[in-house]
């Protein structure tokens, strides 16, 4: 194991609170929701382990012996981790896509999902999940968007479209807003008045 | 298409910026292998391409040039990685130029004509160096060719086609967790290019008449934005800008942190930003 220190970035001499602050900004960075269908996000998941235990391994060492069973039993607790909400409601054809997807296989997942007869709200999405991936960022918004007409209840298609509407503005900057159209006078005028959106638009904090 | 990539300097301690200038001066003596014209070719964009395949910043020189022939300067010495930044630098300047003239007619074409003539000399010695990359560039600027001028509508699929085309310039990394994190930015920044430049040209391209896939998609005739169509394409270009900022940080680019992280975080939405306001002024070189 790397030198938990080395890995959050702080020397031995660090106080609790700065390790606390250190980890929780790298938490932030590489958090599975900055990562969500990101084709890098098993890389991102690897980075969030070994962050989360090296968390764990100094707080078990400054804890003087006393080594901690849970995870909440670390001060803060750790992020964690899971990516992949498997609870949907899938025909066995799709669920095969989506396994494709989460392990990478873009290819076979949209040669499945071309033979696929129904286009249904979940093929829709699924296309926009793999077009998101390979990076067609507009039509992916289009897919998600066709999803939502037939299935507009779909939380799931909702985020999804939510996101590629408004952008990754929540996402970690270390300078703190991110966005072309950011971090100036006129974006705090046109914050979303959409009643229960949640897009952030936080560009003067 | 290229010169939109400027590294936002201010700010940066004066190391960083002298590190900087390292790369762009080292660049600039490693094209000079292939003979003194391809150094025509340098400019902002393949020093980034330069930094991100190089590991770390290496051995220091120090040279004179035409430029600064009086004092010499602290050059990053030619590397495998820098030389695999300056083959794959001209193979697309010369493409690029090439492209051009099959673009234009009549006296419009002299020009690029007359500079893919002077580097041809250049771009085929980097071309044997790389065939493979050298057959790709061409084969994704066909595609693009195409697409282009069966007007296509789509914003993704033109810019795909660069984005794929600029992303093949990592095909030769190691390791593999590196050649993703690389193929992914290089993706990225190729769609972002693609689009930024397509944005600079829209009122020129209503004027003349010319393809640009942003005012077909966003039905934009005069070439002016309308508020919607604006936030809209800010915001797929904030998408790409994600991409290449988290896949930034999942790889170790050593002593090139600082600066890459302001382009990533900071100096790509300036610049997104000013071409969308009309206040960029592209770089003649």
């Amino acid at each position: 194991m790397k030198d938990p220190y080395q890995v959050l970035g702080v020397p031995e001499s660090a106080s609790d609170d700065e390790i606390k602050r250190a980890y929780r900004e790298l938490a932030r960075k590489y958090h599975p929701d900055n990562y969500q269908n990101n084709p890098l996000a098993d890389l991102a998941e690897e980075k969030m382990k070994e962050i989360n235990a090296a968390y764990e391994e100094i707080t078990k060492r400054r804890a003087n012996g006393y080594a901690p069973n849970s995870r909440a039993a670390s001060p803060g607790g750790t992020y964690y981790e899971t990516r992949y909400d498997s609870s949907y409601n899938a025909s066995p054809n799709l669920q095969q896509i989506r396994r494709h997807i989460q392990a990478g296989n873009l290819t076979e997942a949209e040669a499945l999902l071309n033979r696929y007869p129904d286009h249904n709200a979940e093929w829709y999405f699924l296309r926009g999940v793999i077009r998101y991936q390979r990076g067609w960022m507009d039509d992916a918004k289009s897919d998600y968007r066709r999803a939502c007409q037939m299935d507009p209840g779909n939380t799931e298609y909702r985020q999804a479209l939510h996101y590629m509407e408004h952008g990754p503005a929540r996402t970690y900057s270390p300078y703190g807003s991110f966005g072309t159209d950011l971090c100036c006078a006129s974006m705090c005028a046109n914050a979303c008045l959409n009643p229960g959106c949640v897009c952030p638009l936080i560009c003067c904090y | 298409m290229f010169g939109y990539v400027r590294p936002p300097l201010d700010g940066l301690p004066d190391a960083e910026t002298d590190r900087f200038r390292r790369a762009y001066c080292g660049l600039c003596h490693t094209l000079s292998r292939r003979g003194a014209v391809a150094r025509w070719v340098l400019n902002y964009d393949f020093t980034l391409l330069a930094i991100l395949l190089s590991d770390g910043d290496g051995p220091t020189d120090t040279r004179r040039c035409a430029v600064h022939p009086l004092r010499a300067r602290p050059c990053m010495a030619p590397s495998g990685a820098m030389e695999l930044a300056a083959d794959e630098s001209l193979i697309l300047a010369y493409w690029q130029l090439r492209d051009h003239v099959d673009d234009n007619s009549g006296v419009k074409r002299v020009p690029f004509r007359a500079a893919s003539g002077a580097l041809r000399d250049a771009y085929r010695r980097a071309a044997a160096a790389r065939p493979e990359f050298d057959r790709h560039v061409q084969a994704q600027l066909n595609i693009l060719r195409r697409l282009e001028r069966a007007r296509c509508k789509s914003l993704d699929a033109p810019a795909d086609a660069f984005a794929v085309l600029l992303r093949d310039a990592a095909r030769d990394v190691e390791p593999l967790a590196r050649r993703r994190v690389l193929e992914q930015i290089f993706y990225h920044l190729g769609r972002w290019v693609y689009l930024v430049d397509a944005a600079d040209d829209l009122r020129r391209d209503a004027l003349s008449g010319d393809y640009n896939p942003v005012a077909l998609r966003y039905r934009l005739p005069d070439g002016l934005w309308t508020p919607d169509a604006r936030r809209d394409f800010a915001v797929t270009l904030d998408h790409s800008v994600h991409h290449m900022a988290a896949a930034f940080e999942l790889w170790d680019f050593g002593p090139w942190r600082p600066l890459l992280e302001r382009i990533f975080y900071a100096g790509l939405f300036q610049i997104g930003r000013a071409v969308l306001d009309g206040t960029y002024h592209k770089p003649r070189k």
